[in-house]
């Protein structure tokens, strides 16, 4: 079994196989389903720009199971939105991506790779831990994503090499994705 | 014609058309995700891909959820 296996909607309604992206390395991330343009997500586009050309692709799902303020922002807020959250990356159909109704994607990115803890040394970290034992304490019991912007780095061959919490910016996988390039 | 450029999920484009109901002004939707001529206008409009947009001459239009700028767009 490998990420191939698995299929998923674009925003465009389109039916994708993720066979498709067989060869790439992908990052799989799913994303706060708001259409503000987040600080993640201007990381995730930079590393798009960086790595494109050599045969990276980001695979976002918009989700809106963690749905209070994104914790440690201000309350900026623009009453517009973007399309396709202002990213030229593939965006998916706004979907689950925890708990029982999570899509079957999902369910097995967190199967392979469990939850190992948030980076101690990030300073978000005390604040995500705070506001999920606040407004989602049963998010904190299994092995499920934890929050928007949890990142899967897939090899070539579709197995699922690496996962990175909302804590490890897009930038701090550099290496590691050029590792797999 | 009053044209609405919108996109799917977009809570910011529900209030304009919402408000634009609730004033009796008749519009047109312009989904820029499911319509690339759509998308185009937009883009040659803003200079961007940013919704909701309105417009009625296709020159002057407001960007975002703004009641007083649509007011004085549309001679509210």
């Amino acid at each position: 079994m490998s990420v191939y296996d698995f299929s998923a909607k674009t925003n465009s309604g389109e039916e994708k196989s993720l066979r498709d992206y067989a060869g790439k390395v992908l990052v799989i991330v799913n994303t706060a389903s708001k259409c503000g343009f987040t600080p993640q997500y201007k990381e995730l586009q930079e590393l798009y720009d960086k790595y494109q050309d050599k045969g990276l692709e980001i695979l976002g799902f918009p989700c809106n199971q963690f749905g209070a303020q994104e914790p440690g922002t201000n309350s900026e807020v623009q009453q517009f939105c973007r399309r396709n959250y202002g990213v030229s990356f593939q965006i998916f159909e706004k979907g689950d991506v925890r708990g029982e109704t999570a899509q079957p994607l999902f369910k097995y990115l967190t199967a392979e790779k469990g939850f190992k803890g948030f980076d101690k040394e990030h300073e978000l970290s005390a604040i995500l831990m705070d506001a999920l034992k606040k407004h989602y304490p049963e998010y904190l019991e299994d092995e499920g994503i934890k929050w928007n912007f949890t990142k899967f780095l897939i090899d070539r061959e579709g197995n699922v090499v690496e996962r990175y919490e909302p804590t490890t910016s897009p930038s701090a996988m550099s290496a590691a994705i050029e590792k797999l390039l | 014609m009053v044209k609405v450029y919108s996109i799917n999920n977009c809570p910011w484009c529900d209030k304009v058309k919402k408000y634009l109901k609730s004033r009796q002004v008749d519009y047109v939707e312009c989904n820029i995700e499911e319509s690339e001529a759509f998308l185009a206008e937009c883009q040659a409009l803003t200079n961007d891909e940013a919704v909701p947009v309105v417009t009625v001459d296709g020159k002057e239009y407001v960007l975002g959820f703004d009641n007083g700028k649509l007011d004085a767009l549309l001679g509210l």
